[in-house]
């Protein structure tokens, strides 16, 4: 569903069914996070909630490493979790896709810190191979026509 | 608060009457620039787990697993947020005289 869609009649969403497991694509339809949870607006929790309260609203898609609190129970540190605003998403369907790109997730803070760091020091490593560069331009050639 | 510590939860009205097994959201339009608001708890008098959408959007087919996840999440019914009185960990409370709406997806 798009968020240019028109229609005016209200969506529902089921948590299960629509948003966890789905996995994430940047704005260029890369892969890169699957939601492991949700983060809600505040609610107050341990007191009565006054009848006219307003709902809580999905603040952020959050990811991180689930794998083995699900094995063996428990929730990864909240620091370990990373936010992904709803604001920044396009579509869903069988996939979220954003509005962002990848780079600007903190999801790959470490992807980057090894490129900037690491690999951008290898002597050749600044830049894409150019076999690789008449390869990409070949392919784009193709996927423009 | 995040969505796992809702899921699973206990539901009590007078007495216990079962696990949230899911939390629908409620956008105003079919766009999704804007905020999704909280509608409500489905509750699950037997099964914590989803019910993968076949109790809840008339799917009918593989039939095996159908009428199982059906028998599993028997007795299910959504309970709406403002009939939410006090949230607690991994428990809730509902209001005296709370509705039991169909879990089915609008």
């Amino acid at each position: 569903m798009s968020a240019a869609g028109d229609d005016q009649s209200p969506r529902y969403l089921d948590a299960h069914l629509h948003l966890l497991d789905r996995q994430v694509l940047d704005v260029h339809g890369v892969p890169i996070a699957v939601v492991d949870d949700l983060e809600l607006s505040e609610i107050p929790a341990g007191q009565e909630i006054p009848p006219d309260t307003s709902p809580p609203v999905i603040t952020a898609l959050l990811s991180g490493p689930t794998l083995a609190t699900r094995i063996f129970g428990g929730r990864p540190p909240e620091s370990r979790m990373v936010r992904t605003p709803w604001v920044a998403i396009r579509e869903i369907g069988v996939v979220i896709k954003l509005s962002v790109g990848r780079d600007t997730q903190d999801l790959f803070w470490t992807e980057r810190w090894v490129r900037d760091h690491v690999i951008g020091r290898i002597p050749g490593g600044r830049h894409t191979p150019k076999n690789e560069e008449s390869q990409q331009a070949q392919g784009n050639q193709r996927g423009g026509s | 608060m995040i969505i796992t510590e809702l899921l699973g939860a206990r539901v009590y009205g007078p007495d216990f009457l079962g696990f949230v097994s899911d939390v629908r959201f409620r956008l105003d339009t079919e766009s999704i620039s804007q905020p999704a608001q909280l509608y409500g708890i489905i509750v699950s008098p037997h099964a914590r787990s989803s019910s993968l959408g076949f109790e809840r959007s008339g799917v009918r087919s593989p039939w095996p697993i159908a009428a199982l996840v059906r028998w599993r999440h028997r007795g299910s019914f959504l309970a709406r947020w403002g009939d939410i009185e006090r949230i607690d960990v991994k428990r809730i409370q509902l209001r005296e005289g709370f509705e039991r709406g169909s879990p089915e997806l609008p």
